[in-house]
């Protein structure tokens, strides 16, 4: 197979490297087109935890907007806790300020006893709404994001997709 | 190259393998290859890879609130490009296979198959003739044998029989497909074939001899 590879003209080499590149590019690029359209960093997450069930399971795939700043009480929001890098899904329970003065929320999840400040980094008891929130819920798809769950868990998975895909983009012309 | 097996049964293959020999043969009968076209769909493509890696990279390095800007610009500028691709693949390329001067005439030559149909269809434009394109058409088992080798000397007695441009560049094949389609193809001719590819592939010579009486009947 990949003496057919050598044989090529270095012009039809260069044509089926751009053909493999532009699949991976265009798939980065629609999520970067994605994240403009949302003005969010992630515009697309899987839930994580079973902390927000009934709403949110394990594995749902979730929407995101952050245009429009002005989150309400019952909302429910996407947050990173400083210095983890680990999105988390709670609803907003309590909001502070708001308008010209700086936004300020807690939240906490459906299935959580408590409220989010154990979440939150040392010495944070309130999130504040432009910096750490990534975004609120628009829509969601159940259980689809379960590949993405597998493909975190099972490291050697994602290697054999991604080879998997390199050698059919490249082996086949059109 | 030509020389490799492929499967008789990929329509993939048969066309991808008939495109690079028919650029093979018009090289080698000293037609100058123009490869402005692809070179162009090169330079496109690679400049909208280029600007979704440095996006990739600014992103890793200074994080989205940093880049989002930029970011922005970077995705309008890539979704422009790639319509320029898309238009210049399907609008200007069109299954162009080769583009080529001799002597001043100029040929271009553009390859398309039909979804479950081995039939190998070129439209070739010629600056030599009445600058019109013309559609010519022919099976694939009139150059490949049934386990799936490429035979040359068939498939350039077509080109040069039915393109005036590559029949007057290569006389020699151009009169020999007339005179096999004056007289029924004799046994001297299979057997002169079967000896310059080897015995091995004697059963695949049969069936082409065969395709190409079934397509005179069709004709």
């Amino acid at each position: 197979m990949f003496g057919s590879l050598a044989t090529l003209q270095p012009r039809q080499l260069a044509a089926q490297v751009l053909n493999f590149a532009l699949v991976l590019s265009t798939a980065f690029m629609l999520w970067k087109g994605l994240s403009v359209f949302t003005d969010s960093s992630s515009p697309i997450v899987v839930v994580l935890s079973g902390s927000m069930e009934p709403a949110f399971q394990r594995g749902d795939l979730l929407f995101l907007w952050n245009r429009g700043q002005e989150t309400q009480v019952g909302e429910v929001v996407v947050y990173n806790v400083r210095g983890k890098d680990i999105p988390i899904v709670h609803r907003v329970i309590r909001r502070f300020g708001g308008g010209s003065a700086p936004l300020q929320l807690l939240t906490k999840g459906d299935n959580n006893a408590a409220d989010d400040t154990e979440l939150y980094a040392r010495g944070q008891s309130y999130l504040d709404r432009s910096q750490d929130v990534i975004g609120s819920v628009v829509g969601y798809v159940p259980f689809v994001g379960y590949v993405t769950i597998l493909l975190s868990e099972y490291p050697w998975l994602k290697t054999a997709m991604l080879v998997f895909m390199a050698l059919t983009v490249v082996l086949q012309r059109e | 190259m030509a020389e490799a097996k492929i499967s008789p049964h990929s329509l993939n293959d048969l066309k991808n393998t008939t495109d690079d020999a028919l650029a093979n043969y018009l090289r080698g009968l000293q037609f100058r290859q123009d490869n402005t076209k692809l070179d162009v769909r090169l330079a496109i493509g690679y400049a909208s890879v280029v600007i979704a890696a440095v996006t990739f990279t600014a992103d890793y390095k200074l994080g989205w609130e940093a880049t989002k800007g930029w970011t922005a610009v970077a995705v309008v500028a890539y979704a422009l490009l790639n319509g320029a691709f898309t238009y210049w693949t399907w609008g200007v390329e069109k299954g162009c296979v080769f583009d080529g001067v001799k002597e001043g005439r100029k040929i271009s030559v553009a390859s398309k198959t039909n979804k479950h149909e081995p039939t190998y269809y070129l439209t070739v434009t010629d600056s030599g003739s009445a600058a019109s394109a013309r559609q010519i058409q022919a099976p694939f088992t009139t150059w490949f044998t049934a386990d799936g080798y490429f035979v040359a000397k068939p498939f350039q007695q077509w080109l040069a029989s039915s393109v005036e441009a590559i029949g007057a560049a290569d006389v020699k094949n151009a009169s020999r497909a007339e005179t096999e389609e004056a007289t029924a193809p004799g046994p001297e001719e299979i057997e002169t074939v079967a000896q310059s590819t080897g015995s091995a592939q004697a059963s695949g010579t049969e069936s082409k001899s065969k395709s190409s009486k079934r397509s005179k009947r069709k004709g």
